[in-house]
Parts: structure tokens; sequence; C-alpha cells
């Protein structure tokens, strides 16, 4: 559904995407995850025509950005990190409006309106000033203005990086209800999202994608054991982790604060070895715990090695 | 395509921002002050304490004349100024507040975000320069005669004509400046160079200030023209818009 | 009285527009639900300040959202 190919965008002296290749399949809700000032933004503005790819190319729902462009606001849906709006109109007037600029016939817009403003909870703002809108309800009817005429891809760029706890769950699960009606692309830098929601991960960082895998495989692949030790005697933990880096079934040993985070890649060695190896060291942990890496830690570990390459 | 949609919101726009009602208020109010004004300042000089005995006498009487000359000055600066004021911020304020890549990534061509904002403005005036000249046909009426109605009717025209040269201007420099305050520098700054190259003896009859003198020369009967000038705004408008439209179209919004 | 129906011509217009005004002002600034400064403070403005008072209230008195 949406194609990207060598995809290279210059601003000035920065390269903001650095020959970027990446598809993202029909069906599928699609997380582009990377820190802020990775190029998620730039790749969502050169996939909805804002912004025009130094080279390479790109299709969107079989529209070619660069010779087709200007057939592709029927296609897509965009919500952009902060939605603004005309502070004058109403949500309803904003939507009909935008429905009109879509060919909508005035029957199918009244329907399609109520529809979404009940979808994102908005009907009984629907008469109000956009003007005087909070930050979620905004998130909302942007998201609802980007679905109105029931594009074929959805993009959405942090849609809810902005938001409040409850406001965040609203949102995710309404993006959760899409799935099936359309292709997602959003872009996040908040790990728990993607575990959320998304069924597809592509990883970026400075404008290089590092990883695009299906969610569970990535988890599979890059999951490893991971022993968690919490104790107050910081110089002994000290000595400890030095001892413990050369031993070839550990692959590293990350200490913060109180608590070292070590990574093994023998899983049978180190239940065996590591708590003994502890106590050898007079180390007295307050808490001992084998447990499996979360996405975030996979994250960081990829964005931290390509950024040592 | 989506023309006629987008220019209906904008005209929305100029309406409940209540644009359109304050430009035809104080456009009415200029029409009205104008004859008033030409009625009243011998008057008031007139009563002036300490002015010399036999000069009260020197003081001519005034005339529909000095209502249209006075109508056109407060037109050719206040109306302008009005143009310039309301225009400035269209398309800058848009990309500002990012309204304008919002719209974009809907069926809106970038030629029609210009052209609807435009028209709505050429509307927004035609409709508050119909205010003033009523205003100042009306008073006139009462004050003095009644105005050849064709004649004044054409001098509306060519001073509308005007403003539409500064609208487009505007426009252009809205779209060329990032944010509204370089919007308004820049069309201060061609509004500045405008009336001061239109000041100038010859190149001057080419420039839209020209527009209005004819305007007055209809009213009192000579026959000064200024056909260059006329084509040289419609000209300046085409190529204001034009070339906005090519900078919003090399523009990353 | 004779004054009065001598200037009424004159005055018809001004009031016509001083009334669009004051009444678009009134209404405005009741339905906002919040402006710059006390909205009695407007209203006393918009009601007193003939002509200029619902303009300034339009320019400067809406908040910007």
């Amino acid at each position: 559904m949406i194609q990207i190919e060598n995809l290279t965008k210059q601003y000035g002296a920065v390269r903001a995407i650095d020959n970027l290749t990446m598809t993202v399949e029909p069906g599928s809700i699609f997380g582009f995850l990377g820190p802020n000032g990775a190029g998620k933004t730039t790749t969502l503005r050169i996939l909805t025509g804002l912004a025009k790819p130094t080279s390479g190319s790109a299709q969107v729902a079989g529209v070619n950005l660069s010779t087709d462009a200007r057939n592709l606001p029927r296609h897509i849906g965009f919500l952009p990190e902060e939605p603004v709006f005309y502070p004058w109109m109403t949500p309803r007037e904003f939507l009909d409006y935008i429905g009109r600029l879509h060919g909508l016939s005035i029957s199918d817009r009244a329907a399609r309106v109520k529809e979404l403003l009940e979808l994102v909870n908005l009907t009984d703002a629907g008469k109000r000033r956009i003007g005087g809108f909070s930050r979620g309800m905004r998130q909302r009817l942007g998201l609802a203005a980007a679905l109105v005429h029931r594009p074929e891809v959805l993009l959405l760029d942090e849609p809810v990086s902005a938001l409040d706890p409850a406001g965040r769950k609203d949102v995710l699960e309404l993006i959760e209800q899409l799935s099936g009606q359309c292709t997602i692309l959003m872009s996040t830098h908040i790990l728990a999202d993607v575990e959320r929601v998304c069924n597809m991960v592509g990883i970026i960082t400075r404008g290089r994608l590092i990883v695009q895998s299906p969610r569970e495989e990535l988890l599979n692949r890059y999951v490893q054991p991971v022993f968690e030790l919490d104790s107050d005697d910081v110089p002994s933990i000290q000595r400890w982790a030095e001892l413990l880096k050369k031993q070839t079934w550990i692959t590293s040993v990350n200490i913060d604060g109180n608590i070292t985070r070590i990574v093994v890649n023998d899983l049978v060695q180190a239940r065996k070895e590591l708590l003994a190896s502890a106590m050898s060291q007079q180390i007295v942990p307050r808490r001992y715990e084998e447990m499996r890496l979360s996405l975030e830690d996979v994250f960081l570990q990829l964005v931290e090695k390509e950024s040592v390459q | 395509m989506n023309f006629l949609n987008v220019f209906s919101k904008e005209m929305t726009e100029q309406w409940r921002t209540y644009r359109l009602l304050i430009v035809m208020a104080v456009m009415a109010v200029f029409g009205l002050a104008s004859p008033l004004l030409a009625k009243l300042t011998p008057e008031i000089l007139k009563s002036m304490p300490g002015l010399p005995p036999g000069l009260a006498d020197a003081i001519p009487v005034p005339t529909i004349a000095d209502a249209v000359s006075q109508y056109v000055k407060n037109m050719s600066q206040f109306g302008i100024l009005l143009a310039l004021l309301l225009s400035m911020g269209s398309v800058a304020q848009e990309k500002e507040r990012g309204t304008a890549t919002m719209m974009l990534t809907h069926p809106v061509s970038r030629l029609n975000f210009l052209l609807s904002k435009f028209f709505a403005l050429a509307v927004t005036f035609l409709i508050s320069l119909s205010m003033a000249a009523l205003g100042c046909w009306y008073y006139t009426l009462l004050l003095f005669k009644a105005m050849p109605w064709d004649s004044f009717l054409a001098m509306n025209g060519l001073m509308l004509l005007a403003f539409l040269v500064y609208v487009a201007v505007s426009i252009f420099c809205s779209t060329l400046a990032n944010s509204q305050g370089a919007a308004a520098g820049l069309a201060f700054g061609a509004l500045v160079v405008i009336a001061g190259v239109g000041a100038l003896p010859r190149i001057g009859e080419y420039f839209p200030g020209q527009l209005f003198n004819w305007g007055a020369s209809l009213m009192l009967g000579t026959s000064t023209t200024a056909w260059p000038a006329l084509w040289v705004s419609i000209g300046v408008i085409i190529v204001a818009l034009l070339g906005a439209w090519q900078i919003l179209n090399r523009q990353e919004l | 009285m004779s004054q009065i129906q001598e200037y009424l011509p004159f005055l018809i217009p001004v009031l016509i527009i001083q009334l669009v005004l004051m009444i678009s002002a009134l209404v405005d600034l009741i339905r906002r639900p919040s402006v710059r400064g006390p909205k009695w403070a407007w209203a006393l403005v918009i009601l007193f300040v003939n002509l200029i008072g619902p303009i300034i209230y339009f320019v400067m008195g809406r908040k910007e959202e």
C-alpha cells in the first residue's frame, strides 16, 4: 500500500532522510518508530505530498508521488502532529467542508459527519466553536477529518504523544477500531503505543530504517533473557560488573543507580552461575529477577548499535 | 476544482470574523464623512476667532466638487490602508497557524487557495465600497445636490480596481513571507514604493494612483483619462497572483 | 422639534450603522465563552462609545485562539 524506495531528503547540510526503503502492506497498522528528529515527520510530509524528496521515489495507494501527486489527497487521510483548524468553525461545519472538498453529496455528508462525530465522541461539542477546544478534542477532530472521505491509507504523525493518559487511551482505541478499514502508518517515539496497536514495526534513526518486521517477530528475534539485580552496595557491584564483562555468556552489563541489568546469551549457564557469582562478591541482593526484554529495550539496543557504527 | 467551495469558506470567514462588517461600517462612515467635511470645513474656518477681516469672505463656498475630492482623498488613503490591513495576513496567517498545511492535504489546489482569497477580498471591498458610495451619494444629495450617478459609479469602479491592486500585491507579499509580521513589513514596503514611485512625474502615469485622479476628473467634468494606469493595474493584479501561485508551489508548507 | 426633523435625514444612516455594530458586538460578547478582560467592561464600551466602541471590541476584545 505504501512503497518507499531509496528516498532521500536533504535540508541544507542536514540529511533528514537517508536512502530510506520500506514497504507497508495493505491492512496493516504500521508503527513508525524512532527517537525525536529521526526523520519520521519528514517521511510523512513526503508521503502526504507536502514536501518533495531530494531523490528516490514513493507510491501511496497506487499514486506515484513524483508524477501524480495532485491525485493523492483523495486516497489518503493525514493527521499532523498538531492538527489545526479554523477557530471560527464548528466541528460539524469543518467536517462538512472537508466532505464538500472531497465531492461527497449532501446526504452522504450529513450521515458521515454524524457518524464521525460519534466515533470520536464529539457529538455534544458538535456545535461549539473549535477555537475553545482542548488539545485532546482537536486531536480527535483531526482524526475524524482525516477519515471523512474513507481514505485507503491513513497517515498519523505522533497521534497520541501530546495527550494525557485518558486522551491517549481514547485515540489508541479509535486507531485499533480502524484496523481492517484502511492501512495505517503511524509515527511515534513512544514504544508502549506501538506495542499496543501496531502489528508491523519499522525503526528509523538518523533518517535510516534499521529494522522492519512484524511486531511478534521483532520481539522474538531481539528479545534476550535479562536479569535484574537490585542492591545498595554500589562499589561491590561495580567490581562485580567488571568481572562479569569478561564472561563469554554475558552480552552486556548496565548499572543504573541501584539496579544492575545483565543481558545474557546463555540462559542455562546464567541461571546456574550468575547469582553465585554475585554472592562470591559479598553482594546482598534486595531483589534478583529473571525477565524478558521489552520492546523498549530492543529499541534502545538497536538505536544505540546504530549510533556506534 | 473546488474553487467555489473554498471561496464560500473564505466569504463565511470574512463574515464570521466580523471583518466584512467592520470594513463595511468604516467605509460607510468615511463615505458619509466626506461630503460633511467638505461642507463644514469652510464654516469652521469662518467661525475661527482672530480671522482677519475680509478673509472670511474670501473663503469659497463649498461645492459638489469639494465633496467629490474629499471622498476621493479619503478613499485613496483609508481604503488602501484597509485593503492592505485586510489582505496582508491572508496567506501568512494560514501558513503560520498550519491551516494551510491541513487544507493542502485535501483536494484544494494552491491556485484555488490563492484565488479564493483574492475573490473573497474583492467581494468584501465591492460591498464595502458600495456602502461608502451610498453614504457619500446620500449626504451629498442632502448637503449639495444629486450627483450624476453614471460617472459616480464609474469613479467608484476605478477606485475598486485600485484597491484590488493593493489586495493582490498584499496577497503576494503574504505568500512570500513566512510570518504575519514579515508579511506586514513587505506589504507596507510595497505600499511606500508604489506611492513614492507613483508620485514621480512620468512613471507615475502608469501607477494605480492615477485611477483616483481619473475618477475625480470624471465627476468634475475634466477630460483626464488614465488608460495606461488602468491596463497596468489589471496587469499588476494578474502578475501578482500568478507570481504568488508560483512561489506557493515552490514552498514546502 | 423642528431642528430634530431637519437633522433626521442626516442621523438615520449613522443610527443604522451604530445599531448594527452595537447589536452584533453585543450578541458576539454574550455568546463568547471568554474575552480579553471583563465582559461588563466591554459591554460598557460597546454601549456607550459610539461607532468606535463595537469596532474596538471586534478588533481587540475577542481572543485569538
